[in-house]
Order: C-alpha cells, then sequence, then structure tokens
C-alpha cells in the first residue's frame, strides 16, 4: 500500500515535471528569431477607427477601470501642453498594448527599471481595448477648457438613495480596459499609471471579475451576482440604435465630441446577505423576470417583448410596474436606450460589518446623459423594487472623444487643438 | 533596518534577467547595449562556454539545456564564490543571465557533470569607449563627491548621537527625547551606504518588528521606544554605549568605501522607496512620530547624490535632469506645509498629519522616484 502510494506521487511529480518543461518549452518556441512574442492568431480588437473601440465592441469578460486625477500646477497653456504629452504616451501605449506589443520603450538595459512592467509579457492581448474619457472637472480653469465643455457633460444630479464616496468618484480621466484576460486588463491600467507618474495619480479604480451584459446578439447574456441574466434587452450591434442612442452626432455643441460618446459609471453595491434570504418570487417580481430562463413574467422566452399589460391570475400586473425591466424599459420611458457594458466585481469583506462587499460596476454608454441615464436613474432611484437591495456608492461621468484614425493621432487630439 | 541592500548588488554589474529568460525578450536585444556574449550548452559531459575568453565589460550568458536529465544548472564562479547563475533548466529549455565582469580567472560550473569545472577568462579593463571623456570626468568627481559627503555626515552624526546617548545614559527622558531626532537625522541621509555594511544596519536602526528576539533588539528605536512608550531609560545605558560603538564602526567602514555612479543614482531612489514604504507609513518612527525628519533627510541626502551626478546627466540627458530637479523640488514643496517644532525637530507631530495629506506626500515622491529611476542606465556609459 506504501509502495503503491509512493509510486504514484512518484509518477504525479515526474509528470509535473513534464508539464512544466512542455509549458515552458511552448513559451521559448512561440518568439521568433528576434525574440519578440509572436502574436497568437486573432483575438485582437483595433485600436485605429473613427470611434473608440471599447464601447460597442463584443463585451469582454474582464474589466480594470482607473480614475486619474491631473496634478499640474502651472499656467493653463502650460497644464494644456502636460495634458497634451500625457495623452500621446498613453495613446502609443494604448495602441502598442492593444496589438499585444509591450509599452514603448527599452525593455533589457541592465541598468534602467525595463518600460514595460512585464506581466503581460507572453500574453495575447485577449480583445484588449483601452477607451478614454473626460470628466467635468478636466473642464475647470486649470487646463483653459472651460469653452470646450459640452452640454451632455453636466453633473450628474444627486439621486435618490445615493450614498457616494468622493474616493471612489470622478476623476479628471478615465481608463476602461476590457479584455478577456484580467492580466492583461489589469496591466494596461497600472502602465499607463506609470507612464503618467508626475503628471497624473490614479485616483480610484475597480476591477470587474465578469461581464454583466452583453453588446452583441452572439453573445449568451451572463449574470449578475442576483443570478438574474442582465442585459438580455441591450442594444446589441444594431447600427441604427446605436446612431440613435450611443454616438454623439451633429446635435452636439462640441464639434470634437462628434463620433464620441458619454460615459456613465456607477458603483453599486448589493445587499448579497439580505438579498440571498429573499424568496424566489419575490426575487422574480424584482427583476420582473424568471431567474433561470431569463423570460419576462409575462410569459415567452427571455428575449420575447415583455407584456406589460399582460395580468397574472390573481389580476394584478403580471411584471410588477415597481420591478426593474419595467421601471428601465424602453416602452415606459418614451423609447429611450442605453448601452450598458456592466461587470460583476467583489473586493473582499466590508471591514465594519463583515459582509461580502460585491455588486455590479455599471457602465453604460449614450448621446446625451442628460435625456437617458438621468431620467431613468431618476425614476429607478424613487421606485425600483431592487432599491431594498442595493446602493449606489461610486459615479462617475466622462466624455469620451472619438477614435484615432492614424499612427500620428492621439486621444483628444481635436479638444486641444 | 528596512531592506536589505548589499552594496554589490547595487552596481550596474550584477544585474541577472533571469525572469526574462522565462519568457520572450521583448525588443529584441537579448543583452544590455555591446555586451559580449558567451553560450554554453549543458551535457553530461560538462558545460563548455563559447568562447572560453572575452574582454571585461558587460557579459551576457546564454546557457542551453539540448539533452542532459542529469545536468540542468551552471553557475559562473570568481575565487569559488557563486557571481551568476541559472537554474532548472531541464532538456530543451535555456536562460540568460548578464554581468559586468572584471578581468580575471573564472570558472564555468555546471554540478552533476563529468567534467564540472571548466576555466573562463575575462582579458583587459572595462571598455569605456563609449563615455565621452567629459562624462567620465564629471562621473569620477561625483563619486570622489559622494564619498567625501557620506565621510562628513558620519562625521556629524557621531557627536550628535554622543550627545544623545550622553543623556540617555544619565537617566535624563525629557532632554534624550530632544535629542532623538537630531541625531538620526545624519544616518537617515545616507541610509542605502550603512545599510551595505551586513549586520550593522540593523543593529542601529531596527524596528521592533524586524527582529526575531526582542531581547537582542538595539539601536535608535530600541531607545525611541524606552523614551515615548515605556517612559524609562532602565537598562538602556547598555544600548547607547553599543550604539556610539557601532556608529564608530560605520566610521571606519565610509573611509574606505568607493562608490559607482550608478550606486549613487540607485541609492537616492532607494532613499525614496524607504521614505514611501517606512516614513509616510508611520513605521519607522512609530512611538516619537518624528517620521517628518527622517523624510527629510532620506530626500536630502539622495538630492545630494544627484547632485552630484547632475554635471554628467546634464551632458547625457538633459531633459531627464531637469525634470528630476523639478520632482525634487515638488517634494520640498510639499513637505513645506508640514513646518514646526516638535522634539527638537523642524516639523510637526507626524500623527497629527491627515490620511490625504499623507496621500499627498506618497504622490510627490513617486513623481519624483519615477524619472530618478532613469538616471542610473544614463550615468554606466
Amino acid at each position: 500500500m506504501v509502495d503503491r502510494v509512493r509510486t504514484s506521487r512518484r509518477g504525479l511529480l515526474g509528470l509535473g515535471t513534464a508539464a512544466v518543461a512542455g509549458t515552458a518549452a511552448a513559451t521559448l518556441s512561440a518568439c521568433d528569431s528576434k525574440g519578440s512574442p509572436r502574436s497568437a492568431p486573432a483575438a485582437t480588437v483595433a485600436f485605429h477607427g473613427s470611434r473608440q473601440a471599447g464601447i460597442v465592441t463584443a463585451q469582454q469578460d474582464r474589466l480594470a477601470f482607473a480614475a486619474y486625477d491631473l496634478t499640474v500646477s502651472g499656467s493653463p497653456a502650460e497644464n494644456r501642453d502636460a495634458l497634451r504629452e500625457l495623452l500621446k504616451t498613453w495613446t502609443a501605449a494604448a495602441r502598442a498594448m492593444t496589438e499585444g506589443k509591450p509599452v514603448p520603450g527599452d525593455n533589457d538595459i541592465g541598468a534602467a527599471p525595463p518600460a514595460d512592467t512585464g506581466e503581460a509579457f507572453g500574453t495575447p492581448p485577449a480583445n484588449l481595448t483601452i477607451t478614454i474619457g473626460f470628466g467635468p472637472s478636466l473642464f475647470d480653469k486649470r487646463f483653459g477648457l472651460a469653452d470646450k465643455r459640452p452640454a451632455a457633460l453636466a453633473d450628474l444630479p444627486h439621486f435618490a438613495r445615493d450614498n457616494l464616496d468622493a474616493t471612489r468618484s470622478g476623476g479628471d480621466i478615465a481608463i476602461q480596459a476590457c479584455s478577456d484576460d484580467p492580466m492583461v486588463a489589469f496591466h494596461a491600467i497600472r502602465n499607463l499609471a506609470r507612464l503618467g507618474r508626475g503628471t497624473v495619480v490614479m485616483r480610484w479604480s475597480q476591477l470587474g471579475f465578469g461581464r454583466a451584459a452583453s453588446t452583441s446578439d452572439k453573445q449568451e447574456t451572463p449574470r449578475n451576482l442576483f443570478g438574474f441574466k442582465d442585459g438580455t434587452r441591450n442594444i446589441h450591434g444594431d447600427p441604427k440604435q446605436l446612431d440613435n442612442w450611443v454616438w454623439v452626432g451633429k446635435e452636439t455643441d462640441q464639434k470634437w465630441m462628434r463620433n464620441g460618446s458619454y460615459l456613465v459609471a456607477r458603483r453599486i453595491q448589493m445587499r448579497i446577505e439580505a438579498w440571498d434570504r429573499d424568496f424566489l418570487t419575490d426575487q422574480q417580481n424584482v427583476f420582473g423576470r424568471h431567474k433561470y430562463t431569463g423570460a419576462p413574467l409575462s410569459g415567452g422566452n427571455e428575449f420575447d417583448a415583455p407584456n406589460f399589460h399582460a395580468r397574472a391570475a390573481d389580476g394584478s400586473a403580471a411584471i410588477p410596474p415597481t420591478s426593474h425591466m419595467a421601471l428601465a424599459a424602453h416602452e415606459n420611458n418614451g423609447g429611450v436606450r442605453i448601452l450598458r457594458r456592466a461587470y460583476n466585481y467583489t473586493d473582499g469583506v466590508i471591514a465594519s460589518s463583515g459582509e461580502l462587499d460585491a455588486g455590479l460596476f455599471f457602465l453604460c454608454y449614450q448621446r446625451d446623459p442628460r435625456t437617458q441615464f438621468v431620467a431613468l436613474q431618476h425614476k429607478l432611484s424613487r421606485s425600483d423594487a431592487l432599491n431594498e437591495y442595493i446602493q449606489h456608492v461610486g459615479s462617475g461621468l466622462y466624455a469620451c472623444p472619438p477614435g484615432v484614425t492614424s499612427d500620428s493621432g492621439y486621444w483628444g487630439e481635436d479638444l486641444l487643438a | 533596518m528596512r531592506r536589505t541592500l548589499t552594496a554589490a548588488a547595487v552596481p550596474a554589474g550584477l544585474l541577472a534577467v533571469g525572469l526574462l529568460a522565462t519568457g520572450c525578450q521583448q525588443s529584441g536585444k537579448a543583452d544590455p547595449k555591446g555586451a559580449n556574449r558567451v553560450s554554453v550548452t549543458l551535457t553530461d559531459d560538462g558545460c563548455r562556454p563559447s568562447p572560453a575568453k572575452v574582454g571585461a565589460g558587460p557579459v551576457t550568458f546564454t546557457i542551453t539545456n539540448k539533452d542532459s536529465a542529469k545536468v540542468r544548472e551552471a553557475e559562473l564562479l570568481r575565487n569559488g564564490v557563486i557571481v551568476g547563475e541559472k537554474e532548472n533548466l531541464t532538456p530543451g529549455l535555456s536562460g540568460t543571465f548578464s554581468l559586468n565582469l572584471k578581468a580575471g580567472k573564472y570558472q564555468m560550473y555546471c554540478p552533476n557533470a563529468k567534467t564540472e569545472k571548466t576555466d573562463f577568462t575575462v582579458t583587459g579593463t572595462a571598455a569605456d569607449s563609449t563615455q565621452d571623456p567629459a562624462v567620465r570626468k564629471a562621473l569620477s568627481a561625483a563619486t570622489t563627491g559622494y564619498h567625501d559627503y557620506v565621510v562628513s555626515e558620519v562625521d556629524l552624526l557621531l557627536p550628535a548621537t554622543k550627545k544623545f546617548t550622553d543623556a540617555v545614559r544619565a537617566g535624563d527622558v525629557a532632554k534624550a527625547k530632544t535629542l532623538y531626532a537630531a541625531a538620526r537625522y545624519h544616518y537617515e541621509t545616507i541610509e542605502p551606504v550603512a545599510e551595505s555594511f551586513g549586520d550593522l544596519d540593523p543593529d542601529v536602526d531596527a524596528r521592533a518588528n524586524d527582529v526575531t528576539d526582542p531581547k537582542s533588539w538595539t539601536g535608535f528605536h530600541r531607545i525611541e521606544k524606552a523614551l515615548w512608550q515605556d517612559r524609562s531609560l532602565a537598562g538602556m545605558a547598555t544600548v547607547a554605549n553599543k550604539l556610539d560603538a557601532d556608529l564608530l564602526r560605520l566610521k571606519a567602514l565610509v573611509a574606505k568605501q568607493k562608490y559607482q555612479p550608478a550606486q549613487l543614482a540607485n541609492g537616492a531612489t532607494e532613499l525614496l522607496n524607504e521614505v514611501a514604504s517606512s516614513k509616510i507609513t508611520g513605521e519607522e518612527d512609530r512611538y516619537s512620530h518624528t517620521d517628518l525628519t527622517d523624510f527629510e533627510a532620506n530626500v536630502t541626502g539622495g538630492r545630494k547624490a544627484f547632485d552630484l551626478l547632475k554635471p554628467a546627466l546634464d551632458k547625457t540627458d538633459p531633459a531627464l535632469a531637469s525634470k528630476v530637479d523639478e520632482a525634487y523640488d515638488g517634494v520640498f514643496a510639499a513637505l513645506k506645509p508640514h513646518a514646526g517644532t516638535y522634539s527638537g525637530t523642524t516639523f510637526v507631530d507626524y500623527s497629527t498629519v491627515g490620511e490625504a495629506q499623507r496621500r499627498t506626500l506618497t504622490q510627490k515622491v513617486d513623481a519624483l522616484a519615477e524619472p530618478l529611476s532613469q538616471v542610473a542606465a544614463k550615468v554606466t556609459g
């Protein structure tokens, strides 16, 4: 018996060594003669384009989000120059990283720290997109950009039940890095912070470990941490809807925002423990959907249109009017839609309560937040049955400029022109 | 005591690139600029370096295990001491390490092979051909200047500490408290140098959590605890005597110490890492809360090293030189609002500095340390 155990363990060890060697060899053989990583087939999203990637791009599995503040202290003209330098450096780095290359610079001078921090070496970009947005604070006196502030970038109002933490809100610049590989996404926000050292500091950041929306009809609808499918009725790539609801057009008062979009970020903490004690029927009434199939409570399948007039056997509305879906549905909001791009998050345990610190990092893109997110959220924050189980604890609003179209272009070029 | 940093680890010479060896070299250059390349193939018979002789200077070794199941590592030895190595190379794997080698006789050593040791020779002196003579001259002045600075700081450290230890021996708690921070100041300016002398720094500057046996804890912080927490100097005379003796030891050591330009630059960065990791957190002077004096001393000592390198850096990378200069100004400016008169220092009690202010201090230090970390490579030819 003892012998057998010993033999099998030795066997396992042997296997383990072989597996390790195999992996290492594969890594080595993936390098060409110059030693640069050979890009894995596909799995890249083009960085260049008239509109930024990472908005309508089929939603990747992982998120690393960061908000940065500029620390400049010169004259508006000097500060604008510093901002331009930063955006040029960041654009070049983002372009390289999304192509699966390291941050530009030397990585092999023995006496210098490597230009790239290295944790994503040998890893394909896994559909990495890096998307930038400018917060309202960027348009204050520091940069002399007040007259470039779009009217649509109006500060978000206070919504009922908001309990916002200033240290998890706002920021001059936001970066949304999405990839199917969490290391690759984190690598992006970390290296941008490093490249900006002395010009920017990271104000706050948020990791999202799993997507909680789908932005393409080719994707399965994922679930949020309440266990419900999220994003069933999202905009799934329909160009007409995107033009109507997501991309800024000629209507803007700021030409530099054409082909851009507005991002609203909300850190929505979930009262996980309380939710888990709620009975199934109530959970379903809170959302207006069946938990497992995702079908509306009015019947049919997941993607069938909900019937808000349908009645249950007892005569009450099949889909309760205070359910999350009923309140948010475009049918009940004059047709208004937003493009959702949310991620599930957890940050361990809340020190004061010992309960899970987890929830939804809600991201949404739109053409004008005033008539889209703000209008919807006013309604939801007052009446949503879900409010018993959630709390908005962080918030950000950012104007995402159009895309970069050439190797010499950079983010925000038209804003700073 | 913080990070153990031996003098030998600082020079540009001993920078193994083991990490890169496991992945892909990113920009296609396998080694530092102009490095000699030596390849070593591991076989059951041995590990013969090819070529067997190179000129002094940077050398990158590429070790390849073609098919040997029993020979899996190669080490470069000098007088029996390992100066570089690559381990865990199973058949089919290869790896590299880079060194800055001085002339002399070395051996390539591969345990378990039929012939374990093969001679390897480095000839001549390191080629300095890439370096402008004016830069070389400026760097030589910098290293001499830094030697003199360290010596002068230690010359201030000893009498300042003597005043402090005299008060401790006299059992005068109140007086010793006002002399504590002033004595430490000249130690903190040269901290990376002091840390390079083995157990000297632990004896002088260990914090309570740095020692395994509380009974063996000595140095400044042991007395700090006695003064501010125990409020009794019982048994501290012995610690005071040892502190004086340890600093005499330091004086003798720094008199003989020689520096390389990269050491000055890395030492300055190291000082900022000290600031960020232990001063801003308030861990350094946890009983006395005189951390800001240590903070200022660290930054001052680093700036001295940088100022000495600046004439050379102005020639090799003037933009970087002015960037670092500005960032140093930024750090000193960030310290200004915390001026005060507390316990014989020119700063406030650090426990009154709030979280947001500490965050700002860290951000200023990071903004300086990032460009400063680029300096070493610009002063190493």
